[in-house]
């Protein structure tokens, strides 16, 4: 470090305010989606070096040659899909004649696209963007950084590597114009971004489904031209019927029902036979659905045992039952932990150390949950979640008394790209915590987070601390 | 550039750590044979230092992540021209401060052709939602306000933490104008500040 980098040094509070600004702008950066959007864009195959300058010319004429045979390759079969895709099927009526039953599209990436006979998807720059009706996608395992997005109305749902359906219903809810949009995942994680605000509304896991703000979510709305199927009534915990593999008997089991369409349509025919989810997955589900949790976790532990990703998957659902289902933390932590022993870069191991420090917290374990919150701050210095692990560390170590440490965190949170609760809670403890530190800077705060949230949750707090009301030590 | 982080009390600064210029040439090397975990590694060391940089340079948030892309773009298609006469990380750095300069110059051609056609003029960069620290944007609104020249210096030396030689090396100037520049930059912000303090 070179003294310069000290500067503002004066003892003044613009030159300490200043240079705070300075520290938090060294420690703002992307977030995990971000990083991978753009690893997106740039992973292009590389080539080998250019050709040597002299030879630019002929180079450039072979290379526009090639593309221009390339071109013509690439776009003949693909202008047919494209024209498939951009057109709205026809009334079923019609379409019937004309095709008959879902469309079964492969992607870019070996991703599979299933379309009901009245759904309407269009590829936007090789991403496929929904517009109506209902399609499944089963997406291979994806290299980190390369995350499959599809987009529906205004939202984004990015996707790891898994098996989810997306439904865009234009007769519901749509009070604003907009369409309504359900997500369901069969396998994996799936996220449900807010394509405007660049907001994360939802993360799923397998047998969870999320629906847009505008829609009754108890309410069955299937798709246009798709006949609605009754809602499952339960589905068998040890027979895993093919058709129901996609209904997923879980939570949110009214919702699930637009899903899928009648067995009379062939869609869910054929998207069955596209279903490879292992079956002691599928009967674990059908399991929690039903209730016992017990065989579930059996059924997982069997799974665990294998490899590939069912394996992992159900590796990190052992701790999930036992935790949600069960009520037994400990155990949970240790199913997670064993998780992380075993897939170390797994595709869920940032879940499963938020699901480790959140379990230890909310057990009142702060002695372990301190060192697993540090540890994932400094493994996970770009990850989405960062915000709010270092506001439940700063949490954890104002509950102990350690105001100097929590201050610390909380600028950690406020540092990191973050959901507003979680900045929001930020802004003020480290405000209370200044305050009792005797910090000067801590009635400031309380006036900024008052200036940044009129209406916040700690409004009445914030205004006794900034009016010199609050017990100093 | 320095060896590794460049620390103050609390921050770890944003120069990525551990690369010697033989690793950079070696790994630059593997990018240009191919080698796509190369190129991998090459983005997951400097994406967010290239975000971060043109965040603190006051590109805006709707621009920044598109921005950020053509970077790497163009450190893609630039590879074959490093020669390893300065650090990876200054020669990104350079594209990155190319790129941000254009986007800004693009934005006031923007905003002066809305005006000459009486139409209404893009929008202010609006704050960035990611960012809501008040103080973090009165920062960026204040940076905004000084020249390019001394803008890049101030954030490469006071944000970056890049050691003045590579800051003079990006700007493509004398180490000693760097330092008057920083020294005016420096001058400037405090002024605002002290404004802004009522002080």
């Amino acid at each position: 470090m070179t003294p310069q980098h000290r500067w503002p040094d004066g003892p003044d509070e613009v030159s300490a305010e200043l240079r705070r600004a300075l520290d938090e702008a060294a420690l703002r950066g992307p977030d995990d989606m971000t990083l991978r959007r753009g690893w997106s864009a740039v992973a292009m195959p590389l080539e080998p070096p250019r050709a040597r300058r002299s030879f630019w010319f002929a180079g450039g004429v072979a290379t526009t040659a090639a593309l221009v045979a390339l071109g013509a390759f690439w776009l003949r079969p693909r202008l047919g899909e494209l024209a498939q895709l951009a057109v709205r099927d026809k009334p079923a009526a019609q379409s019937e004649s004309a095709a008959p039953g879902p469309r079964r599209l492969t992607l870019e990436g070996g991703v599979e696209a299933v379309l009901g006979r009245s759904s309407v998807m269009r590829l936007e720059d090789g991403a496929p963007r929904i517009e109506g009706g209902e399609v499944r996608f089963s997406v291979p395992h994806r290299q980190p950084g390369h995350p499959f997005v599809v987009r529906a109305e205004g939202y984004r749902v990015v996707v790891v590597g898994t098996r989810f359906g997306v439904n865009v219903d234009g007769r519901a809810g749509a009070t604003d114009g907009r369409k309504a949009v359900g997500v369901d995942v069969d396998e994996g994680i799936v996220e449900v971004w807010e394509a405007a605000t660049q907001r994360r509304l939802a993360r799923l896991t397998p047998g969870e489904s999320w629906q847009s703000p505008d829609v009754d979510a108890e309410s069955p709305t299937p798709p246009a031209a798709v006949d609605p199927a009754p809602a499952p009534s339960g589905p068998s915990p040890t027979i895993p019927a093919p058709a129901r593999d996609l209904r997923h008997g879980g939570k949110h089991a009214a919702a699930r029902t637009l899903a899928l369409a009648s067995p009379g349509d062939g869609f869910s025919e054929r998207a069955t036979t596209t279903e490879k989810s292992a079956p002691e997955a599928v009967a674990a589900r059908a399991a929690l659905a039903a209730g016992d949790a017990p065989r579930a976790l059996q059924l997982y532990r069997t799974l665990a045992q294998g490899t590939g990703p069912s394996a992992e998957n159900a590796s990190y659902e052992i701790g999930k039952v036992l935790s949600e289902k069960m009520g037994q933390p400990q155990a949970a932590v240790t199913a997670w932990r064993r998780y992380r022993a075993a897939h170390p870069d797994g595709i869920l191991r940032i879940e499963a150390d938020v699901s480790i420090i959140e379990t230890l917290a909310r057990t009142g374990d702060a002695d372990e949950a301190l060192p697993e919150a540090n540890e994932f701050l400094r493994r996970h210095p770009d990850s989405e979640r960062r915000a709010e692990i270092a506001r439940l560390a700063g949490d954890l170590y104002r509950a102990h008394g350690d105001c100097r440490r929590a201050v610390t965190t909380y600028q950690i949170a406020l540092g990191a790209v973050r959901p507003r609760d979680a900045v929001e809670a930020a802004n003020f403890h480290r405000a209370d915590c200044l305050v009792r530190l005797g910090d000067a800077g801590g009635v400031d705060a309380a006036r900024a987070y008052l200036r940044a949230y009129p209406n916040g949750k700690f409004r009445s707090e914030a205004a006794a601390l900034a009016s010199g009301a609050a017990p100093r030590p | 550039m320095a060896e590794g982080p460049v620390n103050t009390p609390g921050i770890m600064r944003a120069v990525p750590s551990g690369a010697s210029l033989t690793a950079d040439i070696e790994m630059v090397a593997r990018c240009r044979r191919g080698d796509s975990i190369a190129w991998r590694g090459l983005y997951d060391r400097y994406a967010p230092v290239v975000y971060r940089f043109l965040s603190a340079f006051g590109v805006p948030g709707e621009d920044r992540e598109d921005a950020c892309q053509e970077v790497f773009v163009a450190v893609y298609r630039s590879l074959s021209r490093f020669r390893g006469e300065a650090r990876l990380s200054t020669w990104i750095y350079r594209i990155a401060a190319r790129h941000a300069g254009r986007i800004a110059r693009r934005r006031k051609v923007r905003t002066l052709l809305s005006t000459l056609l009486v139409r209404e003029p893009p929008p202010p960069p609006a704050p960035d939602a990611s960012e809501r620290s008040e103080r973090l944007q009165l920062l960026d609104e204040m940076v905004s306000k000084l020249s390019p020249k001394k803008r890049l210096v101030l954030v490469l030396f006071e944000i970056e933490g890049v050691p003045i030689e590579e800051v003079a090396k990006i700007a493509g100037c004398p180490e000693n104008t760097a330092w008057s520049r920083l020294h005016y930059a420096r001058a400037e912000l405090m002024a605002m500040a002290k404004r802004r303090g009522g002080g």
